[in-house]
């Protein structure tokens, strides 16, 4: 079973929430659509579930097009932000939905629902009404509930975005245990935060402006990132200008070993934890420290480079240096990569 | 909060008490008084007596309630089916503001012009309903529709849609989700809306002595009736008769929107 968008655009009125998005997702596989608000990953979701037309494009579901299909017809479990369980539903009710809107035999509704509340682990809470539960258990009711259906695919819109920090690691820990636990479903997964999408997702679709910027397999992603959009909101990575000279490629002035100039792209995309400082480097000054528990971050200015500011992550235990100080900042080769500005 | 120092609270509260008092409690003290007063010369009633209550509980008046019930019951009840439905009709259409608009019609215009209207429009063939009790459950009707959509509609505002998205992704027909997710966490405010069509039908004078047939008198307008015939003690008790008969059925139907709100 794949999810197949080909070309899909969504407007509203003048705006255009969504152009022309392409993109494949395998059974088995997940997909995070990760972006900043307003980049249309949450439209995408919304016209794979049927939530939205697509002004253009075609979707398909293992081969079978659906674009003009309601959602009803679609077989898709969705979980949305604020998970939307039904507040006048018990939980067992909530999870029991689906089932009975497909008049399954009663055993087998009430088989079905102990079964997937004993999955996510509330099965003692089947008896309580939404609102007597708290944002994670809401959140797994209605994981339960889009599942109960057993979909081929499942659709999760920010599902952790409503949680608090420390909820939030926690529920993304349920969450790859899930995925274990149905291997064959296809998940798109839309969110903002780059740890959750390298933590789920096999591939990553970075989006902005309502366009698909890149797509890859997260550790490709991460590692080579081919924009320099992509390098900035996957991992914050700094973006220094580069001179080529010849096969060498020189920042401000300093010629970089190992790194060999690529025609056409102008940025050296290099992680924050990956810089080192050393003696023989990029002279840089220190405009600010941040202690971070396990690192420190520094954010210093590159002489000769104006606009520009570096973040430097060093270990806990290392020497901070004192602010205004002129350090170097060594770039090892093997973290570095260009990209196009 | 505005005023702070205790002086000053204590009077703005005595002056609260004075207007509140004088405007909105003391006319209903009068008309419970009046309804039991036998004479009232002085200051003061005198001879009290319950004959005027008897009298309003006995004959054409107990008649006129069991009316103005069948009436606000009928009138009211269709007001919410329909304004519910018009709500939902309208909500998310792009016709929305224009059905906005018709629907507040019947409050914006004056209720002896809306009853005029029907009166005008029904008193010939091929509709003729003048004489009969339906122009005046239609009359009501029409003016309560107005206060249920609004109600329905601001409630309708505040559901977010993915309830509705999210149950039809989970396979539910339209039908199932209007029926089993809609309506169901509409079930506050259409409770709401009934408790206020029937308090209001209840008390509907303007349209309605405009269309009644004397067979269809509602209590407001025998009370009006009465008192303009120089009988205000009888007046009197047939208002203490509707006040009551109202806070009861507000009061019943309340309960139910309490308990539609527990669940």
């Amino acid at each position: 079973m794949t999810v197949q968008l080909d070309d899909v655009s969504v407007h509203f009125g003048r705006t255009c929430a969504l152009e022309g998005l392409s993109l494949t997702v395998a059974a088995g596989e997940t997909v995070a659509l990760l972006g900043p608000s307003g980049s249309g990953k949450s439209t995408a979701l919304k016209a794979v579930a049927g939530f939205v037309r697509p002004s253009s494009g075609r979707i398909r579901l293992a081969g079978q097009d659906v674009t003009d299909l309601p959602p009803a017809k679609r077989g898709i479990g969705v979980v949305v932000q604020q998970y939307a369980l039904f507040p006048h539903l018990r939980v067992a009710d909530n999870v029991a939905f689906g089932l009975r809107a497909a008049r399954k035999p009663k055993a087998e509704v009430v088989r079905r629902v102990a079964e997937m509340l004993a999955m996510v682990g509330m099965t003692s809470y089947a008896k309580r009404f939404p609102r007597e539960l708290s944002g994670g258990q809401q959140q797994r009711v209605a994981i339960a509930r889009a599942l109960a259906i057993q979909p081929k695919v499942l659709l999760l819109d920010e599902p952790l975005a409503a949680l608090d920090a420390q909820l939030r690691a926690d529920m993304l820990g349920e969450l790859q245990k899930l995925r274990r636990e149905v291997p064959e479903v296809a998940i798109v997964y839309v969110t903002h935060d780059q740890s959750e999408a390298l933590a789920l997702a096999d591939r990553i679709a970075v989006m902005r402006d309502a366009r698909l910027v890149d797509i890859a397999p997260a550790a490709e992603l991460y590692a080579t990132p081919p924009s320099a959009f992509t390098a900035s909101f996957l991992g914050g990575a700094n973006l220094l200008p580069v001179e080529s000279v010849g096969e060498d490629v020189k920042v401000a002035g300093h010629v970089l070993p190992g790194v060999r100039s690529t025609p056409g792209k102008e940025l050296l995309c290099i992680r924050p934890h990956a810089i080192r400082l050393g003696s023989e480097g990029v002279p840089v000054r220190v405009i600010a420290t941040q202690w971070r528990g396990s690192s420190n971050q520094l954010t210093c200015t590159v002489d000769g480079l104006p606009d520009v500011s570096v973040r430097i992550d060093l270990p806990a235990d290392s020497d901070v240096p004192a602010l205004g100080a002129q350090v170097s900042m060594v770039l090892p080769a093997e973290a570095c990569s260009l990209v196009p500005s | 909060m505005l005023v702070w120092t205790r002086p000053g609270k204590a009077l703005t509260w005595i002056a609260f008490a004075v207007v509140f008092g004088v405007l909105v409690l003391a006319p209903f003290v009068v008309v419970i008084a009046a309804a039991f007063a036998g004479t009232w010369n002085g200051v003061l009633p005198s001879n009290p007596t319950a004959g005027h209550l008897q009298e309003a509980l006995s004959g054409d008046e107990l008649a006129s309630l069991s009316v103005s019930l069948q009436t606000a019951f009928l009138g009211g009840l269709l007001a919410v089916a329909f304004g519910t439905w018009g709500a939902l009709a309208a909500h998310g259409s792009r016709f929305g503001r224009v059905a906005d608009a018709l629907h507040h019609l019947p409050i914006a215009v004056p209720s002896v012009v809306v009853g005029l209207g029907l009166l005008v429009a029904f008193s010939r063939q091929p509709i003729l309903l003048n004489g009969t009790k339906w122009i005046v459950v239609i009359a009501h009707l029409v003016l309560m529709v107005a206060f249920s959509y609004g109600t329905v509609a601001a409630a309708l505002q505040r559901v977010d849609p993915s309830y509705a998205d999210v149950a039809a992704s989970l396979g539910a027909s339209p039908a199932r989700v209007l029926w089993q997710v809609r309506l169901p966490m509409l079930r506050p405010a259409i409770a709401s809306a009934a408790g206020l069509s029937v308090a209001l039908s209840m008390g509907e004078v303007g349209a309605t002595i405009m269309v009644y047939p004397a067979s269809w008198r509602t209590v407001p307008v025998s009370i009006f009736a009465l008192s303009d015939r120089g009988q205000t003690f009888t007046a009197a008790a047939e208002a203490l008769v509707l006040l009551t008969a109202t806070v009861l059925v507000v009061f019943t139907v309340d309960r139910l929107r309490g308990r539609a709100v527990e669940q």
